[in-house]
């Protein structure tokens, strides 16, 4: 392309292949974003098996079986949404096009709150399983401690934002899978093949099978095990094809999370009973994985899987509460350039080029829910409500987006067509969004009646808060409350 | 060796310049194209599409830069900005999206801990391209 043209002075050159601002380099593929759902949902089995356990005692499996059904309903959900709308605000984006602005922020609101919780809960359970190295950590108020410790090395790893590898997060979630895995069949091979009786008597055994009340808040607190869906349709916008590789990541992480999560909770039942496994204080609440593997028969093999079971855990809860700190932030980034949040919590700061500003105000509030760990040792579980509650709200408010979306959208491209539709008024409705719609709502307001103060109060409290923030914000930016995206807005496929 | 489509990543320092002037030569003789990126990286607590208005005026004066290079080698250049979480993996998909003969990088020497180092991002091409890779040192 020989050239031999100069620009006269004064001239200006339009060059129009710079029109569009800049091109987005998508890279990750369908390991790297199943390594990153597994690393959100797969760390949830860590702490919530005590949890589960010290409310629907020997019922636990049959709690986890119901809500890893609810699970597969969002995922399927999120599949047909990540694939439809590949941006980074996930559920919240969804929310938006289906409904309007408002919609979408209140659910990204709760996702933050989602994301908080992740970020404190995941920290807490981190010394229980690292005290077995450092038996020290095992105290209240040493490991709540540490913590917060833990929250605030991520919190400046993040605003220094340093590289993480992807290679080496797959490699370690494959790791952690495996020990998972292995976990599993020797557990049912030494431990629930010998003695079947232990299982049945733990489950079925006098003071042991709950009341409705307990199983029903039982499989609200199940669901505790399988939030974390989010992560992959927030990562959309960096893979190509997203419409093909969201929704086999979903289904890859569908089967792995169902079936070892089931796997262990039955090995864990056939191990101690289970008043053992949700003892937070005498027993294996705070670290159920770890007390599988201290049931194993063999010294050999506890002497093995002890210290395996105790990095794996604290590798993979190290990684969910640093994708708690980085979901709030990508998050409120998005809702603030979507103008659904003031920008002053998306400043970027200045050397590091980071959301400094969101980053230190979401771990500081996740190290503020965390104080009462020093006082109060059961409090776990009300940490495990809040967080409930604002995941399962914005679960609930994906389904209606998507049932929005195929009312008000219905020829617009999916590329992840759910089956098993419903026709209503010629509207074709995914009966599992229906489902899921129906199941996360029910399951919400359990959470809410059962834990009024932890959940509900706390829950709503936020709510109001998000909204009073969203109703100033708009008001003095003149823009409407509910604006939604025009008709013409296409999805960025 | 023929060189008709030649992708030149800049990254802001002086060894950008040399390396422009040599793509310009190599090119010539084949009448190829020259496509230059400036890789914008995003952290991950950003989301990907983030539009940071800083980093973007930074890319276009580097781009406006190296265009003009080019122009007093009476050579016009294709430049794009790209948006990624690391430069080279999305230089390596630049080089596999547009087929390109030839990745020329421009490096400046650098010392890490009193050791000669290439960086993070040579390496990599290195490593990964599809095609030749030429490094251009600058003292």
């Amino acid at each position: 392309m020989q050239n031999s043209w100069h620009p006269k002075l004064g001239n200006r050159v339009f060059r129009p292949h710079r029109l569009k601002r800049f091109r987005l380099r998508r890279v990750l593929g369908i390991p790297a974003l199943f390594s990153a759902g597994f690393g959100d949902v797969g760390s949830s089995i860590y702490y919530a098996l005590g949890v589960v356990a010290l409310v629907a005692l020997g019922a636990t499996p049959v709690a986890l079986v119901l809500a890893g059904i609810i699970f597969i309903f969002n995922s399927l959900t999120y599949a047909e949404g990540g694939a439809m709308v590949p941006e980074a605000g996930g559920s919240a984006t969804f929310a938006r096009y289906g409904s309007n602005d408002l919609g979408g922020f209140m659910s990204g609101w709760a996702l933050i709150l989602s994301y908080i919780a992740t970020i404190a809960i995941s920290a807490y359970t981190i010394p229980p399983y690292l005290g077995y190295f450092w038996p020290a950590l095992k105290d209240p108020v040493v490991g709540t401690a540490f913590s917060m410790g833990v929250i605030i090395v991520l919190m400046l790893i993040n605003i220094i934002g340093i590289k993480q590898s992807t290679r080496l997060n797959l490699l370690f979630i494959i790791f952690v899978i495996i020990t998972q895995l292995v976990l599993v069949i020797l557990g049912a091979m030494l431990i629930l093949v010998p003695n079947p009786q232990n299982l049945v008597q733990h489950i079925f055994g006098a003071g042991n099978w709950p009341s409705t009340a307990s199983l029903i808040y039982g499989i609200s607190i199940a669901s505790l095990c399988f939030t974390g869906v989010e992560t992959i349709a927030q990562l959309a916008e960096e893979t190509r094809q997203p419409e093909k590789r969201i929704p086999r990541a979903y289904i890859l992480l569908t089967i792995a999370v169902f079936s070892l999560f089931i796997g262990i909770s039955v090995v864990a039942l056939a191990a101690m009973t289970p008043q053992a496994l949700g003892d937070p204080v005498n027993g294996w609440a705070r670290d159920p994985v770890a007390g599988v593997a201290a049931h194993l028969p063999s010294p050999v093999l506890r002497a093995i899987f002890a210290p395996l079971v105790a990095v794996a855990a604290a590798g993979i809860l190290f990684g969910a509460t640093n994708a708690g700190v980085l979901g709030s932030s990508r998050l409120v980034f998005n809702l603030a350039t979507q103008r659904q949040f003031p920008e002053v919590l998306s400043g970027i700061h200045r050397r590091f080029r980071t959301p400094y500003i969101a980053i230190v105000a979401f771990s500081l509030l996740a190290i503020v829910i965390l104080i009462p760990g020093f006082f109060v040792t059961r409090f776990f579980a009300d940490l495990g409500a809040l967080y409930v509650f604002g995941s399962l709200l914005s679960f609930a408010l994906a389904h209606a987006s998507i049932l929005s979306l195929r009312v008000k959208r219905p020829d617009a491209p999916r590329p992840f067509k759910l089956g098993w539709n419903i026709t209503y008024k010629r509207h074709q409705l995914p009966l599992t969004a229906i489902l899921g719609f129906l199941t996360t709502t029910i399951v919400w307001f359990t959470v809410i009646v059962t834990k009024p103060f932890s959940s509900g109060l706390a829950g709503f409290a936020w709510m109001i808060g998000g909204f009073i923030i969203y109703y100033f914000y708009r008001h003095r930016a003149h823009l409407p409350l509910t604006q939604a995206p025009s008709e013409k807005e296409s999805f960025k496929l | 060796m023929e060189y008709r489509n030649i992708l030149v990543p800049v990254a802001g320092t002086e060894a950008d310049d040399e390396a422009m002037k040599l793509a310009c030569w190599l090119a010539k003789k084949d009448r190829g194209k020259i496509w230059t990126v400036y890789v914008i990286t995003i952290k991950r607590a950003l989301p990907l599409e983030a539009e940071i208005d800083s980093e973007m005026h930074k890319a276009e004066e580097i781009l406006d830069h190296i265009e003009r290079v080019a122009e007093e080698e009476e050579y016009e250049v294709d430049t794009d900005v790209l948006q990624a979480r690391e430069a080279g993996p999305a230089i390596i998909d630049e080089a596999v999206e547009r087929k390109v003969d030839l990745i020329l990088i421009g490096i400046k020497q650098k010392k890490r801990f009193g050791q000669f180092s290439l960086g993070n991002v040579a390496p990599y091409v290195l490593k990964n391209a599809p095609c030749p890779v030429l490094l251009l040192q600058v003292k």
